[in-house]
């Protein structure tokens, strides 16, 4: 049993067919890649996958049960969550408090919470910022806020949605540094992302989607020597940009 | 920050209220006191001061922690009173059991009204209006429902020689403790929520309620525990508001000024913190009881109706008109002021006044202090 | 249908017509600024006033009235929005409904002040005149009412069809940064529309004085229903409304026949509004909605 499985998710908003019939399967341990240009319903399979839209068909496992029709609390309570791309840190609360709503998903004492929250701080390199409010970060502070609210949970599986959109080089290193340190700790990712380098660095396999279809599947090194994806997808942006070549030469700070 | 920690100003504040009853009628406080509010007319302010305290601290976990506003807590107020009325005066239960049932009652109000808006997503001004729609009905039952006495209300019987469990008292200063003491423990639940989890949860359904699904937070239930509890204390105030007039009446307790009175004292000392509500009675309540005393005197006896219909000359009729208002005109002073001061709090302090200072003091560089109200101060949306 | 089925059905459709301009009022304010003005029933109360002094004092016929009303409610909406509601334009919800909450307890408690809290009604000579509809007598003075405020309906709509500002308006409620790309005077909208807004539910308030009295505790009732017709029509739908209105209005009076007391009428009203709120929020009509 894998740890997470989506079969045949099919999602449509009127006649137009957003998502068609993709599988996709991520075993525990695993980092996942899940790329595609603009408009190939990255978004809308994210959104199904993570329990906040329902498919018009197919099914989504998480450790083997169904989390159709779930809350999205409920879905984080059993062991998985979700980031946004557009990050929600709550503007009113201290960096701290941010993550130690996250923090009390498993532990109902706000003393223990505190001390989770702390830990997590710790692991994204946020103790600097942490009585900062919300609405006083830079994007970058944003989105490791966003990321601490997550991990905080205590997740098995964590769905991050272009945590690296937004960001300077620098701040792209130092959040691929970051996930490392996540996935050294045993937190399963699917890692939705424009920003090729972090996909080629990170991801284990990678899932390419195109008009709402999944046109390949593979390591990063098959997923370069597809010609299905260069076609679709790396051919127009990828190639076109050395400055994000695959090879790991991330400016460093 | 677990560890609870009280402001000392707070506590030199308590402990004058605990002796200002002992010292109310003293030359002391008639020297002080001007227009002669000394004894019971000045515990009566207080009384008012602590209800409204207490009601607006209700208020404050469902409209301030859990950012849903409601405007119409005069419907739990209103039906608290009727419960813990009615069962008085219907079946000889004291008011103080009375105030149980009615907490239980109109918590399942609020219970039920949160499952109905957000089982079906009401967010925002739907919400708001949901429950303003809730107390027009609430008021119309309660007018036209003659076994609790209809239109007329219910004028509770009095009792001689009142005793402690008829939860009725010849002087005020019963009174004054009890509402100073429903207060406190209104301060010390929404003080212990604060620091909860469940505190944290309201906390960030106010800011984001799809960020808060997301890290695990059940915000429907969130939200029908938070309106229900609000509702239930809402209701106690109603008991105590009823024993402490003995006579209730639809037109005059579920009325939408009072639903408005009701959120005030939060709205302006600071929605969403532990002392906001009550800092905002401690404002409202002397402004307008002052106002009342000293604007609303006598009035020059002149009905406006009689004035306009009378056959004087334009001109000295309008001379007679602002006399008519010198004296008070129809009243209604105080609540202008209430008007114009919840305006002027959304446009120049919009979480209100506690946050606001706490804005000031954050700014002329005091932060050490900036971490005494984390996780209880912050300002509305 | 019986004869008293038939004349609650009337003065339900005329009363509704009234409600349709108050709602109108509403619903092109939420509509072009997004904002939810809790204090309209108030403006209501205050064009009442207005129609009742002018009739008592000067001797102005309340009709009269509603004419000079237009731009006088209209002047003074223009300045309550670029004074008190510009600020909190694009706010938070919260925060505008509490401003004007605000102000809805400042205008009653004023008129308290200024009028006293005391029922007022106006003695017209031709207030009880009826007329017959449909082979059941109608007062003269409710068909008056309907047919002035049906007109405005009309004239506010074909207004912002056919106009160059009306059609600005219309873009600011379709889409706020897309009028400002096009070179629309936001600023100059928000005062048009709430002044507009404004004059439309003074007016009605003013076709109504010759049949309803006026008191300062009137205005939340046409606040409320003002909104359940909004809701009912879909929000920033004018024609939405209208039928919304209708609807209500006969709600209204057939439920005052219906219910054990006439005075349980608007129970009817708040009960529809709670299930259209919760079954179809986007309104009975179309899907322009929240």
């Amino acid at each position: 049993m894998s740890l997470f499985e989506a079969e045949g998710v099919t999602k449509r908003f009127g006649g137009l067919t957003a998502v068609s019939a993709v599988d996709f399967r991520v075993e525990a341990g695993e980092i996942v890649g899940l790329i595609g240009p603009n408009g190939a319903g990255k978004t809308t399979f994210f959104n199904v996958i993570s329990g906040f839209l329902k498919p018009d068909e197919g099914d989504v496992r998480f450790e083997g049960a169904s989390i159709l029709g779930h809350k999205p609390s409920d879905i984080c309570k059993r062991g998985m969550t979700r980031t946004f791309q557009i990050v929600k840190p709550f503007a009113e609360m201290t960096v701290t408090d941010n993550v130690l709503v996250g923090a009390f998903n498993h532990r109902r004492d706000a003393g223990r919470a505190r001390e989770k929250a702390r830990e997590v701080l710790a692991l994204v390199g946020l103790e600097p910022q942490a009585d900062k409010l919300g609405s006083e970060l830079t994007v970058g502070g944003r989105k490791r806020v966003e990321l601490a609210k997550a991990l905080a949970t205590e997740p098995k599986l964590m769905l991050l949605d272009e945590v690296m959109a937004g960001l300077t080089p620098s701040e792209v290193a130092g959040m691929i540094e970051v996930l490392g340190r996540v996935r050294d700790a045993g937190v399963t990712m699917v890692i939705v992302e424009h920003v090729m380098q972090v996909i080629m660095n990170l991801s284990d396999r990678i899932y390419v989607l195109h008009h709402g279809v999944a046109i390949s599947e593979g390591t990063p090194e098959q997923i370069i020597a597809d010609p299905e994806v260069t076609k679709a997808y790396l051919g127009d942006s990828f190639l076109a940009e050395p400055g994000t070549a695959p090879s790991g030469e991330a400016p460093r700070p | 920050m677990s560890r609870l920690r009280v402001n000392p100003f707070y506590l030199v504040v308590l402990a004058l209220l605990l002796g200002l009853p002992l010292v109310a009628e003293s030359e002391t406080v008639e020297a002080v006191m001007p227009l002669g509010l000394t004894g019971p007319a000045l515990l009566h302010v207080f009384v008012l001061i602590f209800f409204f305290g207490f009601m607006s601290q209700a208020w404050n976990i469902v409209g301030g922690f859990a950012g849903q506003l409601s405007i119409g807590h005069a419907a739990f107020f209103g039906i608290g009173a009727y419960v813990s009325t009615v069962c008085y005066v219907q079946f000889g239960l004291s008011p103080w059991f009375g105030m149980l049932v009615a907490a239980a009652v109109t918590g399942a109000f609020g219970a039920g009204l949160g499952l109905v808006s957000f089982h079906y997503g009401l967010r925002g001004p739907f919400f708001a209006l949901v429950t303003v729609a809730f107390a027009e009905i609430t008021r119309l039952v309660l007018l036209h429902w003659d076994y609790v006495g209809a239109a007329n209300g219910i004028l509770l019987p009095f009792s001689p020689e009142p005793t402690f469990w008829q939860f009725q008292f010849r002087d005020k200063e019963p009174y004054y403790y009890i509402a100073l003491v429903m207060m406190l423990c209104s301060i010390g639940l929404v003080a212990w929520i604060a620091r909860s989890r469940f505190g944290y949860y309201l906390h960030a359904i106010r800011q984001d309620e799809d960020a808060a699904e997301a890290v695990g937070v059940p915000t429907k239930r969130c939200k029908i525990q938070a309106i229900a509890l609000s509702a239930a204390l809402a209701g106690m105030g109603g008991t105590f508001y009823a024993q402490y007039t003995q006579y209730i009446v639809p037109d005059d307790m579920v009325v939408g000024r009072v639903s408005v009175e009701i959120l005030l004292g939060a709205v302006i000392g600071g929605a969403g913190t532990v002392m906001g509500p009550i800092v905002g009675a401690f404002i409202l309540i002397p402004v307008g009881e002052a106002t009342r005393v000293i604007f609303e005197g006598g009035g020059t006896g002149v009905s406006l109706s009689a004035l306009i219909a009378s056959d004087l000359p334009f001109g000295e009729k309008f001379l007679t008109y602002l006399d008519y208002l010198a004296a008070g005109g129809g009243g209604g002073l105080a609540i202008i002021l209430y008007g114009v001061l919840l305006m002027a709090v959304v446009l120049g302090m919009p979480g209100g006044v506690l946050p606001w200072l706490a804005g000031l003091r954050k700014r002329f560089g005091r932060s050490a202090d900036r971490r005494a109200d984390r996780g209880t101060g912050g300002s509305r949306p | 249908m019986s004869d008293v089925y038939l004349q609650a059905l009337i003065s339900g459709l005329m009363i509704g017509g009234v409600y349709a301009l108050v709602a109108v009022g509403l619903t092109l304010i939420f509509g072009v600024m997004d904002i939810i003005n809790f204090a309209h029933g108030e403006f209501l109360m205050f064009g009442m006033y207005a129609a009742y002094f002018a009739s008592v004092l000067l001797g102005v016929d309340p009709y009269m009235t509603a004419v000079l009303a237009l731009p006088l409610f209209f002047a003074l909406g223009w300045a309550v929005q670029a004074t008190l509601i510009r600020p909190v334009v694009g706010k938070s919800h919260a925060i505008q409904i509490l401003l004007t909450l605000g102000l809805s307890l400042l205008m009653q408690a004023l008129a308290q002040y200024l009028f006293s809290a005391d029922f007022q009604s106006l003695k017209l000579d031709y207030a009880a005149a009826t007329m017959q509809i449909a082979g059941t007598r109608v007062g003269w003075t409710r068909v008056a009412a309907f047919a002035i405020s049906m007109g405005l309906c009309l004239a506010l709509w074909l207004f912002l069809q056919r106009t160059d500002t009306g059609k600005a308006l219309r873009a600011c409620a379709e889409e706020h940064e897309g009028s400002l790309a096009v070179g629309i005077d936001l600023r100059r909208m928000y005062k048009i529309a709430f002044g507009l807004g404004i004059a439309c539910v003074a007016i009605a308030g003013i076709t109504m004085t010759p049949f309803l009295y006026v008191a300062p505790v009137i205005g939340p009732k046409f606040t409320l229903v003002a909104f359940v017709i909004v809701v009912l029509g879909g929000l920033g739908n004018i024609p939405g409304a209208v039928a919304g209105a209708l609807i209500v209005g006969v709600v209204e009076s057939v439920g005052a026949l219906v219910m054990p007391s006439p005075s349980l009428k608007d129970l009817a009203v708040y009960v529809l509004f709670i299930l259209v709120l919760l079954f179809r929020p986007q309104g009975l009509f179309g899907s322009r909605g929240a």
